[in-house]
């Protein structure tokens, strides 16, 4: 990831629930409330660069950190049950535009050796998926238009290279015939 | 990115290199020595069959100068038996390249692609070599006179190629971001259809599994194994 990356900073945007363990004073913006302070224990959506940053740095010596993060709801049980049962039906796009790369984010503040296995084998199955609808001419506005349009960022630029290359060959045997 | 190309090679670039293989042509009129590039090409006699580049044979068989006989593994009957072998005796694996032929004593330099008679009318008459598909193509395209049953082999041509992208794409998983993936006899454009959509995938698995890998890199520091230096400086450069 490079600093000018637009989809790693489009990821780091995207907001992740956090609890505030310590009162802060004129923070209250953060919650719609403009004048006041956060209370302890309020929970706010945070955008994920905001959450980790005062989640990881060390405030006073008795509180470890400010806020305690939370799992983003598109990486919540449900929708990993839903990953494992059947990973073709979810629509990823819905829950998280950028949802590997925060998947990939958020596993690097947690330690889930379950979520990664989950996360690559739906990879992986989609994957297979969006190789055939990429080589199927019909593929984009018949019967696999609903899956294409669940597909997150990655997906969509795996789905645009496949689809490019069987293309430039096909391309390459019409001209052959001139 | 500054070079609007994918990475690899595009179909025309992979066409170019296949036009270095040599088929055998029946040539219709005398044609004087050329010395090219690629070595010197002998007198053409007709009606002796001659070796040539395929580029040559493309422009001479336009000129109606020359007749193209194809490789033996183009015949409709080959293409059927390779078919089948794909299909129905191993339907994971792709059908194992050409045997290399015994290296004579005096070079020991092994002979790859562009260098190997893989082509020509005396080749092997049951493996598919690396252009196989480009050159069928081509063949198919610039001399279909010239084949016994040349909408036979078409169509065979065509079932190949959809079972063995097929396959390509079925095997991505059991891609793993740290595993591999059998490609033994895969052709040129093959490879260059399936390879932005392969490693596509792979880098998508490692962007997943990141974490796991430096928790693994951790433990594996802590048992006392470290890394050579420059293979940690790789590591970073990566990041």
């Amino acid at each position: 990831m490079t600093y000018y990356d637009v989809d790693a900073i489009l990821t780091d945007a995207q907001k992740v629930p956090c609890t505030f363990e310590l009162s802060v004073p004129a923070l209250g913006f953060l919650e719609g409330n403009m004048s006041g302070d956060v209370k302890q224990g309020s929970k706010v959506e945070l955008p994920l660069w905001l959450g980790e940053m005062l989640a990881i740095s060390y405030g006073a010596p008795q509180s470890p950190s400010l806020v305690s993060l939370d799992h983003p709801s598109a990486l919540s049980p449900r929708v990993l049950n839903a990953l494992k049962a059947d990973a073709r039906t979810v629509d990823l796009r819905a829950l998280a535009p950028h949802f590997y790369n925060l998947g990939a984010r958020v596993l690097e503040l947690f330690e889930e050796e379950e979520m990664i296995e989950v996360l690559s084998d739906a990879f992986k199955y989609r994957a297979a998926v969006i190789a055939d609808q990429a080589h199927n001419p019909r593929g984009a506005l018949g019967e696999g238009a609903d899956f294409l349009r669940g597909l997150d960022e990655n997906e969509r630029q795996l789905f645009r290279a496949s689809h490019d290359s069987a293309k430039a060959v096909r391309t390459w045997m019409n001209d052959l015939k001139k | 990115m500054a070079l609007p190309l994918p990475p690899g090679l595009t179909p025309p670039e992979i066409a170019f290199i296949c036009e270095m293989e040599l088929v055998t042509i029946i040539p219709r009129q005398r044609l004087e020595g050329l010395e090219l590039l690629g070595g010197p090409l002998k007198p053409l006699n007709p009606p002796q069959r001659a070796p040539i580049p395929l580029w040559l044979a493309l422009l001479l068989k336009r000129q109606r100068r020359a007749n193209i006989i194809p490789p033996p593994w183009l015949s409709p009957h080959s293409l059927a038996a390779i078919l089948k072998f794909e299909t129905k005796n191993s339907p994971d694996a792709f059908s194992p390249p050409p045997r290399l032929p015994p290296l004579p004593s005096s070079n020991t330099v092994p002979l790859s692609s562009p260098f190997l008679p893989s082509s020509t009318a005396d080749a092997a008459a049951d493996a598919l070599p690396y252009h196989w598909l480009e050159l069928g193509t081509m063949l198919l395209e610039a001399a279909p006179d010239d084949f016994e049953d040349a909408d036979e082999v078409r169509k065979l041509l065509r079932g190949l190629r959809e079972a063995r992208m097929a396959k390509l794409r079925q095997g991505v998983e059991v891609l793993d971001a740290g595993g591999g993936f059998k490609m033994n006899g895969v052709g040129g454009m093959e490879l260059g259809e399936a390879r932005s959509f392969i490693t596509g995938v792979v880098d998508g698995l490692r962007k997943i599994g990141k974490s796991k890998e430096e928790a693994r890199k951790e433990r594996d520091r802590e048992n006392g194994y470290s890394p050579s230096q420059d293979y940690d400086d790789d590591d970073m450069d990566m990041r």
